[in-house]
Order: C-alpha cells, then structure tokens, then sequence
C-alpha cells in the first residue's frame, strides 16, 4: 500500500512540476526577448532614419518626413566632389596608424607590467591609472603648442594626430595585462628554459593565447581615432585640407550650409559607419570574450 | 651530462625574506639528487635558481664547471619538467615537444625523428595530434617529461613533477621516472616534498628546512643515521617515535629507561657510544614505529600504553597510543602477526605493551637536537 502511494508519487508529481517550470521559463523568456526587441527598435531609429534620408533626392535639407518620395544615389556622388575623400583617407590612415601602433605599445607594456618585477612598477601602475582619468581634454592647449611648434597643425595635422593618439596609450594597459595574469606564469619559465627569448615568449606563447585580447585592443585603438572629434579639430584648427570625417561633416552641419547639405551629411555618416560595422560583425566574438576575458580566462 | 656546484649560494627575496642560506652542494656527473623538505623550505627556490629563473642573491652556480649566475635559462642548457607541466595549451603534443628543437632551428626530418623517438619511449605516440587540454594528467605530464627529453640537455630538472597526480598513477610515474633515468644516463635534480618519492628515486638526498641543508646523504644513510631529529621524523613514514629518557651506565653496560622500562642498548651501539664518548645524560630517543613490537601483556622491559586510534592499512596496522604522562607513540604491526583474537583487543582505550630492542635505537641531544653518535 505505503509502496503504491510512493510510485505514485513519483510518477505524477514531478512531470507536474516540470510542465510548469517550462511553462514559466518560456514566459520569461518572452517577455525578456519583447523587451529586448523594443530597446532595440528605439536604439536602431536614429541610424534607420540616417540611412533612409542619405538616399532622398527630392530635397537636400531636413524634412518632416523620413521615407524618401524619390530614391537615389545623388548624395553619394556630391559627397565625392567635395573635400570628404580627403577627410576619409585621412581618418583612416590616422586609425590604421593609431591601431598598429598603439596595439605594439599596449601588448609591449601589459606584458612587461604582467611578467617583469623592477622597482616602482606598482608605483607607475598606480600613476598611470590615476593619471588616465583625468580627461584627455586638459592638455589641449599645451599639446596645441607643442604641435604647433613641430609644424603639425593645420594642414600637417594628421602626423600629429597620430603622435597624440599613440602617445599615451601605454596607459592602456590595464584589460590586456589583467589578461596576461591569468596566463600562468610557468609557461613563460618553460619557453624560457626551452630557449625562448622573453620576446619570442611573447610572441610564441602569449599572443597566441591571448586572440581576444590583441583583437579588442586593435579594435579600441582602431575605434579611437575614427570617432574623434574634439582632438582632431583642435589640431587641424579649420584647415579644410587637415580635418578628418568628423570634423568636416560637422561643419556641414551649420547654419549657412545645412540646408544644402544634409543629406549629403547623413550620406557621409553611412560611409563612416560601414567599415566599423564590417570590422565588429567579423569580431565581435573576440571582443566580447576580449571585454569580459580580463576577469576569468576563457 | 654535467656536474653542478652550488657554494654558498643565498637567495634573499625583496621583501628581506632569506629563502636559501648558504647552500653549498656538489653533484656529480649523472648522479639523481632529489631535494626534499617541508613546503618553504626553499628547494623550489634552489634549483629555480639552477633554471635561471630566479636571481641568485650571493654565491656561485657552476654546471660543467662554468659559472652561470648571470647566464639566461635558454643559455644554461637545461631541460625542466614543472609541476603543472606547463604545456603550450595552443599546441599540439608534437609541436609542444617540438618547440625548443624549432627554436634551435633544428631541421624539421631530425625533429620529426626526435619527437617520434621521445614519444615511443613515453606511450604518447597516438596523441602527437592532439592538444594537452584533451589529455589526462598523466599523459600531459608524460608530454612535459618528452618535451625535456628531446633537448638532451646537460641537466634534467624536475620540480614536483608527480604532485598533481593521484596517487595511484603517482606509484606508476615514479617507476617510469626510474626508467627513464637509466635511459636518459644525465644528471638529474627532483624537487618533492613527498619522502617516499625521495627515498626511491634519489642516488643521494638533500634534506632541507628553513632554506638550510639538514643532511645530505644516500637514501640509507638518511635513514639509518639521521643526523638530527629533524631528518629522522621527516624520513620514514609514520615518523619516528621520540620519548625523553635517561642513558645511563652500569659496569660499561648502557641502558635507557623509557617510562620505567629498562632496556640495553644493544652491544653494536653501545660501542658506537663509547667511540664517541657519550657520557650518560638525558637524550631524546628516537625509534622507529616498524621497529617497536606489541605485547598484549606487560612485561620486564615494556612501556604500558593506551590505544588512541586504530589505522588498518591492510598488510599493516598503525596503532596510535599514548602513554601516562601523554607522548604519542606510534607502532607499525604486520597484520599477518596478529591473530584474529588479538586483533580484535586492538580497540580504542585498550591497555597494550610496547618493546624494542637496543639495536634500532637512535640518540639526541635534547638541546641541539643532534644525533648524538652521528650529527
């Protein structure tokens, strides 16, 4: 009797009870993924509403409307008659630069602050992050001076760009070495002991291990010098010639112009987007396992 | 193939903690020396210092008669083995042992035939493709072993190599270790802190506490004559059983009278004990728990004792007791000995006899904690 009851209970209850975690787990999953759905809606307006209006022909300024009445690709083609290949080239050699460069100087430091035990190194880790939070804005004006004095300003300004971007990016260090920490250090002593110079240790052993990490820095160093704005204004200081895509499409932006050149501006932004949603679609493995790979090793 | 020589090698870390003091040792051309000692007792950080990877404070480190102390590990001509095998995660088996012959940029036909050699001798042949996170311990530490066997290098250094094996498969490397030895024929340094590693592997042993060599000595001498109380606990397991009690001497015939039992030191010791001119004193006696014998009823010369904990190991039975005024002490019983009456008495609280002869005695200076005849 006492038996029946137990296989009874065995048999009923528990398929009861999955039905209704199941049943809940689909319900919060709805409502998690509608919500999701909506931010992104709302978030994905502002770029939909770019990319509609770089293909209006009718009119060039801001209208009421967001759908175009006439499609076409005359905006395209004017943004190629004015100064905009110019600032294109040259936000993209100061990017390609800045992301070569400051992804040498990043991993170079990280590895050294990961791996190497010399006097001060917790002192100038300490520094630098204090240092790294103050806006980069605080130095404008002397950093103005210096380029100004060296020639690089104005039509010059994109070797001084790059110098400004790639200067302080040691002070990035800080995802990258948290990074190389959980690289046990015997991997390092066993290269070395099989003949590994600490640079062939870097090269062989580390950067191997750590995809994610080198590919969220390029990405980061990439990103920087593409989106400027304020640095890259200042230095090219309204030399045409000097400005990159953000600066130059600004300026379209003013009170004489943007009744011309609107939808050429929303035209330019589509261009500026394209790589970079090119370059994260390809990597945005690497850059999610990158961001969160500093806490836990994957 | 080489000798090394430490002298008076010391290693002082930044935080003024001194690790090793004065380290000074000569091992000879394809002898096996094993470092032993609790953990801290710097014998990682003694032959890391060996590796060059780690400064040596003060002193010299030859190998093969060159001094080292400023030579990189890749320029040492080393071959270590780590306790966490350290293998190249990104890498396959083949290219993990391949690794330091691609560096010496030697040609790919001679690694091939290197790599194939080395993992023939080790059983790994089948995983040559196949990355060390799909290995089992043992096989990824047979990987990190082959990796150093391809250098052929002048010395072989292992640092715990078998410590994060379970035990079972930890019996089975040691004896491969010992193979392995016999065909390698170089010079070999094992770091452990496990003694039985120590006593069936080394030609001779480093005893070490504290950073500061305790004894050196082949695996029998360690034993037999320990210098100090130290060694003589730290070799042998269950360790040595110590009492305080009195040596004394009557008409050139020694005796000692632990918790009221009077027994003779056995005639071989005796004379050791006036060659060395030991007066009588208060000593430390120290006797190994294999060497005490159990009696079920008291006798001339028997300690009485009280049964604590019962360990049956199967072919054997540790049994814990304490006497009257509480020192533990610890008897080794072969199970076959005991019939099964008596091992029934064997239970908790139980009054039992403890004896030994005068010939497995051994004597400390209370004070110094020296041996007494040997130290």
């Amino acid at each position: 009797m006492s038996e029946n009851r137990l296989l009874d209970r065995s048999s009923d209850a528990p398929v009861k009870r999955h039905m209704g975690l199941k049943a809940s787990r689909t319900l919060a999953n709805t409502s998690i993924y509608v919500l999701l759905v909506v931010i992104s809606v709302v978030w994905l307006i502002p770029f939909i509403c770019i990319v509609l209006q770089s293909f209006r022909v009718e009119s060039t300024w801001q209208e009421s409307y967001v759908i175009p009445k006439q499609w076409g690709l005359d905006n395209y083609r004017a943004l190629f008659k004015t100064d905009f290949p110019r600032w294109y080239t040259n936000t993209f050699i100061a990017a390609l630069f800045t992301a070569i460069l400051q992804t040498i100087i990043v991993l170079c430091m990280s590895y050294t602050l990961s791996r190497f035990r010399f006097k001060m190194r917790k002192g100038l880790m300490r520094f630098m992050l204090i240092l790294s939070m103050f806006p980069g804005m605080l130095t404008m004006i002397i950093l103005y001076r210096v380029l100004s004095d060296l020639g690089l300003t104005q039509a010059n300004a994109l070797p001084g760009l790059i110098l400004v971007y790639v200067a302080s990016s040691g002070m990035g260090y800080y995802v990258s070495k948290g990074f190389f920490d959980t690289i046990p250090k015997s991997l390092d002593e066993a290269a070395r002991v099989d003949g590994a110079t600490r640079f062939q240790v870097l090269k062989k052993i580390i950067l191997p291990l750590s995809k994610p990490i080198v590919i969220y820095t390029v990405l980061t160093a990439f990103m920087g010098p593409w989106g400027d704005f304020v640095f890259a204004r200042y230095v090219s200081f309204g030399t045409s010639s000097g400005m990159n895509v953000a600066v130059g499409l600004y300026n379209w932006l003013n009170k004489d112009q943007i009744a011309k050149s609107y939808t050429m501006f929303c035209a330019g932004g589509v261009l500026v987007a394209i790589p970079v949603t090119v370059l994260f679609m390809c990597l945005q493995k690497y850059y999610v396992e990158g961001v969160t790979g500093g806490a836990v090793k994957g | 193939m080489a000798s090394v020589k430490l002298t008076d090698v010391k290693k002082v870390y930044d935080n003024k903690v001194t690790s090793v003091h004065d380290f000074n040792l000569e091992i000879k051309d394809k002898e096996f020396v094993v470092f032993v000692g609790p953990s801290g007792c710097g014998k990682s950080t003694t032959l890391r210092m060996i590796a060059g990877l780690e400064d040596i404070t003060e002193g010299t480190v030859e190998i093969d008669g060159v001094v080292v102390n400023d030579l990189q590990p890749k320029d040492r001509d080393i071959a270590m083995v780590f306790q966490n095998y350290a293998l190249y995660p990104h890498m396959t088996v083949y290219d993990n042992i391949a690794f330091s012959l691609r560096l010496k940029k030697v040609p790919e036909d001679e690694i091939y035939e290197k790599v194939t050699s080395a993992a023939e001798v080790l059983g790994i042949t089948e995983y040559l493709t196949r990355k060390p996170r799909a290995l089992s311990g043992g096989q990824r530490q047979r990987v990190a072993i082959g990796r150093a066997m391809v250098r052929n290098a002048k010395v072989f250094l292992m640092d715990e190599p078998l410590s994060n094996l379970d035990a079972k498969l930890r019996n089975q490397m040691r004896a491969e270790i010992i193979l392995l030895r016999q065909k390698l024929d170089t010079t070999f340094i094992y770091v452990t802190h496990d003694q039985t590693e120590a006593m069936t592997l080394g030609d001779r042993i480093v005893i070490m506490r504290d950073g500061i060599i305790e004894q050196v000595g082949t695996p029998m001498e360690v034993f037999e004559k320990p210098e100090n109380i130290f060694v003589a606990e730290f070799i042998g397991a269950p360790k040595m059983n110590m009492m305080k009690t009195e040596l004394t001497c009557e008409n050139g015939r020694w005796y000692v009278n632990p918790f009221g039992a009077k027994i003779e030191v056995d005639g071989a010791k005796a004379e050791e004990l006036k060659a060395k001119n030991v007066q009588p004193q208060t000593v430390t006696l120290g006797v190994r728990p294999e060497h005490m014998t159990l009696l079920f009823e008291p006798s001339a010369n028997s300690i009485p004792c009280k049964l604590e904990v019962n360990e049956m190991m199967g072919s054997e039975v540790h049994l814990h007791m304490t006497t009257k005024d509480d020192t533990k002490l610890i008897v080794r019983v072969p199970t076959i000995e005991l019939n099964e009456e008596q091992r029934k008495m064997l239970a908790y609280g139980r009054e039992l006899y403890i004896t030994f002869s005068g010939k497995v005695m051994h004597f400390f200076d209370p004070q110094t904690s020296r041996n007494l005849i040997y130290g």
